[in-house]
Formats: structure tokens, C-alpha cells, sequence
């Protein structure tokens, strides 16, 4: 995705979202899908496997030179906290939210639909974080 | 800018990139999204049934794993021709896997 990544796609959108397959391919130097990303958002779960995915994700993203490597946890309950922070501290990234575990979003994922207007709102105010602090980041890189 | 959603599989990335990616539309804001996965999913996270979602053309593999497109269509013509926009506003286009476009 190079082409379809590059320069011009900024001038058709104000923001270019990939939902990338699982698997680290995409982040390869040579026709890397992700090679022009400004973001990456590693996103993990409570759990071990989840976590060293994370952790050989994010060293790809750093020497393919993507900017701002970010973690984010989801499905995370009580006390997942201090895990999710201290995976973060270990692997040197930012944590950009943590996202609780939410009925509606496994209700709405077993429909195989979107999440209906008032579903999810702890789910919804934590997005609205997430997003507040990249675009913070990139205002701060550009200022 | 451009936002890459990574992870491993089952973590959420799906319904977290649908939700992102509202959220930059109720700012008012332009936004396309890429599902890469060979199964995609986030046609339905942003309102698609199943009927429309398979309606979606594939992007061709020359834009996918190309230097520079072919040169035979614009960005916004790519656009055009294989986004959906979605109920949520969010125009989407589906990627195959780069392991099936092969080396390009």
C-alpha cells in the first residue's frame, strides 16, 4: 500500500485509517503496507501473547521509522491498569488510553454490527481520549 | 495524517478502528479507511451488511503493492471507484493481504 499511502491520499482525506490484518509483514522495509504511516496505534489485550506481538510490533515500526509508535489496551478490567503501564514503560511507548471491556461491544461484535448510538459510551469516551492525544502529538511534532 | 491500527488478532483492532475513525467524523473531518485483512470485517463495524460489504471492489494490486500506482487513475479516482462510503460517513476500501499480492 506505498502507492495508495503516499503523499496524495492526504489531499483526499483529512484522515487515512488502516485496519491492518494481524501478522507483522505489512511492516517490512521493502513494500512495507505501513511505511508511511505518521501513527501506529499497537493495540493489546490482557494477555501475554497479545503483549510480545505488541512488543516485536513496535521494534518493526521503529526501524521502519514511523514517528509515533503508540500502545493502546482494550478489553481491559479492573486493575489491568498498572499491566498495561508497565508493558508501555518496558517497551519505551507511549500508553494513548486504555479501553475497558464493554458488554455492548461484545453484543454488537456477536451481531456483527455497529456499536448503536448510546452502546459503549465508557468504550466511546475513552476513543475520544485516544484520538485527543494524537492529535495533540502530531500538533506538537508540527508546531 | 495517515493512522495505522496494528495488533494482534482477536485484541479489537477492528472495532477500534471503526470507532476511531467515527469519532474523526463527528469532528468533521474527511475520512477513508483501509481494511487489509483478507477476511474484512470493518465494513460491518461501520454500518454494511454482508450484501454490500462483498460489493466492494478489491483495490487492484499494482495500487496495493505498487511504487506509484500505474499512473492510470488519480488518488481521487481510485476513490471513487472502489470506496463505499459507509452509514458512518467513513469512505472504505478494501486491500488484499500483501502476502497474496505477491512480491509486485
Amino acid at each position: 500500500m506505498r502507492s495508495v499511502l503516499g503523499a496524495a491520499i492526504d489531499e483526499q482525506a483529512d484522515v487515512t485509517l488502516v485496519d491492518m490484518e494481524a501478522g507483522l509483514e505489512h511492516l517490512s522495509r521493502s513494500g512495507g503496507t505501513l511505511a508511511y504511516a505518521d501513527v501506529l496505534l499497537v493495540i493489546m489485550e490482557p494477555s501475554r501473547k497479545s503483549i510480545l506481538t505488541a512488543g516485536r510490533t513496535i521494534v518493526l515500526a521503529e526501524e521502519l521509522g514511523i514517528p509515533r509508535v503508540y500502545g493502546v489496551g482494550n478489553k481491559a478490567q479492573e486493575g489491568d491498569r498498572e499491566f498495561f503501564e508497565e508493558v508501555c514503560a518496558e517497551y519505551n511507548v507511549p500508553l494513548a488510553g486504555i479501553v475497558p471491556a464493554d458488554a455492548d461491544v461484545i453484543e454488537a461484535d456477536r451481531r456483527g454490527e455497529l456499536l448503536a448510538p448510546g452502546e459503549g459510551q465508557a468504550v466511546r469516551d475513552e476513543v475520544t481520549r485516544i484520538v485527543d492525544f494524537v492529535d495533540h502529538a502530531l500538533v506538537g511534532i508540527a508546531g | 495524517m495517515k493512522l495505522g491500527i496494528v495488533g494482534k488478532g482477536g485484541v479489537g483492532k477492528t472495532t477500534l478502528s471503526a470507532l476511531i475513525a467515527q469519532e474523526y467524523v463527528a469532528r468533521g473531518l474527511r475520512v477513508l479507511a483501509i481494511d487489509t485483512d483478507s477476511n474484512p470485517n470493518l465494513a460491518f463495524s461501520l454500518g454494511l451488511d454482508a450484501e454490500q460489504a462483498d460489493d466492494i471492489p478489491l483495490l487492484p494490486r499494482s495500487v496495493v503493492v505498487g511504487k506509484g500506482g500505474d499512473g492510470s487513475m488519480t488518488t481521487a479516482e481510485l476513490i471513487n471507484t472502489y470506496g463505499a462510503v459507509t452509514p458512518s460517513q467513513v469512505t472504505l476500501l478494501h486491500a488484499m493481504r500483501i502476502t497474496q499480492a505477491g512480491a509486485g
